[in-house]
């Protein structure tokens, strides 16, 4: 019988804001625990959708922009190094840099729609507009799902908002570690559920037997009475 | 994307607290399982007993919800094969509350695991599973009820044996009873429902459970085809078309636009690769049912859905239909093949050549049959035969077989067929000579060979 997996590729992204403002309260800490923490929550989730092959990458911004995971990560080998804070808040940058990445190639051609988690304490430096629009011109970050998670109370809900550009799709906001470690555990768990769907499948190459203990077939016997024929 | 529900700031913990509503009996919680669309999962412990917990995120604790449960938790399970709302439960404190459900057993892996290429279950345990889950929708419907929300993450199945398990049956509603709630995946909801054209009834659980069927023998979806190919986000809206508003069938004679490719065509095997290889190792009837539901079925609900009964019926065939090549993979004797006519009278006339296996091209061998009436079940060495087989009363009993193959203990080639049952059958030889074979006794498989079993008789037949 045949052995199943064809699946979609599923990019997720976490953006993460790294500005010195995220060192205090430990915020940093709790994000970079909080997402630690989710994965083998995430690989359930990716186990559970047959058709979508999970990859994750990470951004980290704080002066500038620069790829804290690079490589598009199977979740079997995903393990999260800690970002560390410092410096200011460029989400324009950041957001760029994912956009040049979501260009085709080196995106594929067919997928799923990509996943983009924004983490943040505070309100974008620089021209974070720009960034929203290279985003956006590309396909694949036109049809991204795009999640904003606030950390506290000082963030800017409408940049957020905008980031997501879905209105039914509000920010999340974590005021607490409690609540920012259930945003985290939501964003990487149900959209990505909602994000992958059932499939299709694959048959392997090789050819698996079925290995049903059987010795060899039944065959009939010679007729003959009923009396000899009962045992 | 349909909006997301907001996020759980009420997670349980280990160790918290929750009182069930109607016994009032505390209920231990233990550990995190899953999260799903609309709630968490957890183990729990209610008097000593190990149960499961669904907790609802915020937005899904309302008062709708609550009185579906309390509908659902009042008519009881339809059967033992759903993991069925037990009871309320909620949290001193809180305004969230949760379900009580039997826990699912080890043995059972997901319909998705399946999908995955980690579990491969036989044909047969497929047809079992096939047969439970035609038999389970069956029971469900006959109780008034419907799904919303049914796909492969709610079956489960013993790879081994076949045996399902439902679970997530919380988006069970009255038959036709239009509330908000969820609506399904669009891979698995009837085309009029993609479309918002109908509300979930008995005929839109028709179709999923073509679907589910369809995933199960060929590891495939019965709509994704090549027009996959033009698509480069799958995303909802993608589904919406190729589900809802343009279907059509892989295997649409009249209509290729969507046909299924060959791996040579579509290495990604998105456009139904998998579907291809094994559509054409079936019995010809159940690629006819299959058809039916994925042609007229997708534009006519009322009468082009294939019902519980039918799918029953095929999947019962099936299990009956399946031997094995010298390889000992699992090959089908097409009983609708031209080829075989009517089921030759007994003793006379033989069977066609089979097929060679679809795995391995070995000669597959014409194996006996015991016919039934205008049935038969082919004999294999694992072969069992079940009250469903002898007793008419009793039909789609599979519980405890009441005979299995066997070989003489001093003659291995001589092979016979053992009464497990408590009642003796008699036996006719073609000589006219009789005997009678007690339980524990066994019948030697010789041609023309005929075995009363109460009110049924079997006659073997090359
Ligand atoms: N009765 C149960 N026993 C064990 N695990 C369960 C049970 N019900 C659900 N689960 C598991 O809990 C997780 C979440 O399930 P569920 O809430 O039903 O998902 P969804 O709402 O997305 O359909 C899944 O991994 C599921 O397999």
């Amino acid at each position: 019988m045949p052995r199943a997996v064809a699946s979609r590729p599923l990019h997720f992204i976490w953006l993460v804001d790294a500005s010195g403002s995220m060192r205090d309260d430990g915020k940093i800490q709790a994000v970079n625990n909080s997402i630690r923490d989710t994965i083998p929550l995430m690989r359930q989730v990716a186990d559970d959708n047959p058709n979508a092959r999970v990859l994750v990458r990470a951004v980290a911004f704080s002066s500038g922009a620069r790829w804290h995971l690079e490589k598009p990560t199977p979740l079997d080998d995903f393990s999260w190094q800690d970002v560390s804070a410092g410096g200011l808040t460029d989400l324009g940058k950041a957001l760029r840099l994912v956009a040049s990445q979501l260009a085709i190639p080196p995106m594929e051609e067919r997928a799923l729609p990509p996943v983009l988690v924004l983490l943040s304490d505070g309100q974008p430096t620089d021209d974070y507009k720009g960034g929203l629009e290279a985003l956006l011109e590309e396909p694949w970050g036109r049809s991204s799902v795009r999640i904003g998670i606030a950390i506290g109370r000082d963030v800017d809900l409408e940049v957020l908002q905008e980031f997501i550009g879905d209105p039914t799709i509000r920010p999340l906001q974590a005021n607490n570690p409690e609540a920012l470690v259930r945003s985290i555990r939501w964003a990487s768990t149900a959209v990505l559920k909602a994000v992958s769907q059932p499939s299709r499948g694959r048959l392997r190459s090789e050819e698996t037997s079925v290995t049903v203990p059987l010795p060899t077939p039944v065959t009939v016997s010679p007729s003959g009475p009923s009396s000899e024929a009962v045992w | 994307m349909s909006p997301p529900p907001r996020p759980a700031f009420n997670s349980l913990g280990s160790g918290d607290r929750l009182i069930s509503s109607t016994s009032g009996s505390p209920c231990v919680v233990r550990e995190f399982i899953g999260a799903g669309g609309q709630g968490e999962v957890y183990s729990a412990s209610l008097d000593g007993e190990e149960v499961a917990v669904k907790w609802y995120y915020p937005n899904w604790c309302t008062p709708s919800q609550r009185r579906s449960l309390e509908v659902l938790i009042s008519k009881g399970t339809p059967s033992e094969r759903f993991l069925w709302p037990s009871d309320l439960v909620s949290q001193p404190g809180s305004p969230s509350f949760g379900y009580l459900m039997p826990l699912r057993q080890k043995r059972f892996r997901g319909m998705t695991d399946l999908l995955k290429g980690r579990i491969d279950p036989t044909f047969r345990a497929r047809a079992t599973a096939g047969l439970q889950l035609a038999h389970s929708f069956l029971q469900l419907h006959a109780h008034g009820l419907c799904y919303r929300d049914i796909s492969a993450g709610n079956v489960f199945l013993d790879p081994t044996t076949g045996d399902i398990a439902i679970c997530d049956n919380d988006n069970v509603g009255v038959d036709a009873e239009g509330i908000g709630g969820v609506m399904g995946t669009p891979d698995f909801m009837a085309p009029e429902l993609v479309r918002g054209q109908s509300l979930p009834n008995t005929q839109s659980d028709l179709f999923s459970l073509s679907v589910l069927l369809f995933y199960l023998f060929h590891v495939h979806h019965p709509l994704y085809g090549k027009r996959l190919l033009q698509i480069r986000s799958l995303d909802l809206k993608a589904r919406i078309k190729l589900c809802g508003e343009e279907p059509v069938f892989i295997f649409d004679e009249s209509n290729t636009v969507n046909e299924a490719l060959p791996w040579e065509k579509d290495p990604t095997g998105e456009a139904g690769a998998n579907a291809f290889d094994l559509w054409k190792i079936y019995p010809e009837f159940l690629r006819e049912k299959f058809t039916k539901a994925f042609t007229v079925g997708l534009k006519d609900p009322k009468n082009g859905r294939v019902r519980e009964t039918e799918w029953r019926m095929v999947m019962s065939q099936l299990r009956d239909d399946i031997t094995y090549c010298p390889n000992r993979h699992e090959n089908f004797v097409d009983r609708s093949a031209r080829l075989w006519g009517t089921p030759p009278t007994e003793g006379a006339g033989e069977l066609p050549p089979t097929d060679p296996c679809w795995v391995c091209s070995a000669t597959v061998s014409r194996p006996p049959r015991l016919r039934l009436g205008k049935t038969w079940v082919i004999l294999n060495a694992d072969t069992q035969l079940f009250p469903h087989h002898i007793d008419p009363t009793r039909l789609y009993d599979y519980s405890q077989p009441v005979a299995s193959i066997v070989q003489h203990p001093q003659d291995p080639s001589r092979w016979g067929i053992k009464n497990l049952s408590n009642r003796a059958w008699s036996t006719t030889a073609p000589d006219g000579s009789q005997a009678s074979v007690e339980p524990g006794r066994s019948v030697s498989i010789t041609l023309g060979r005929r075995i009363r079993f109460g009110t049924v008789e079997g006659a073997i037949a090359a």
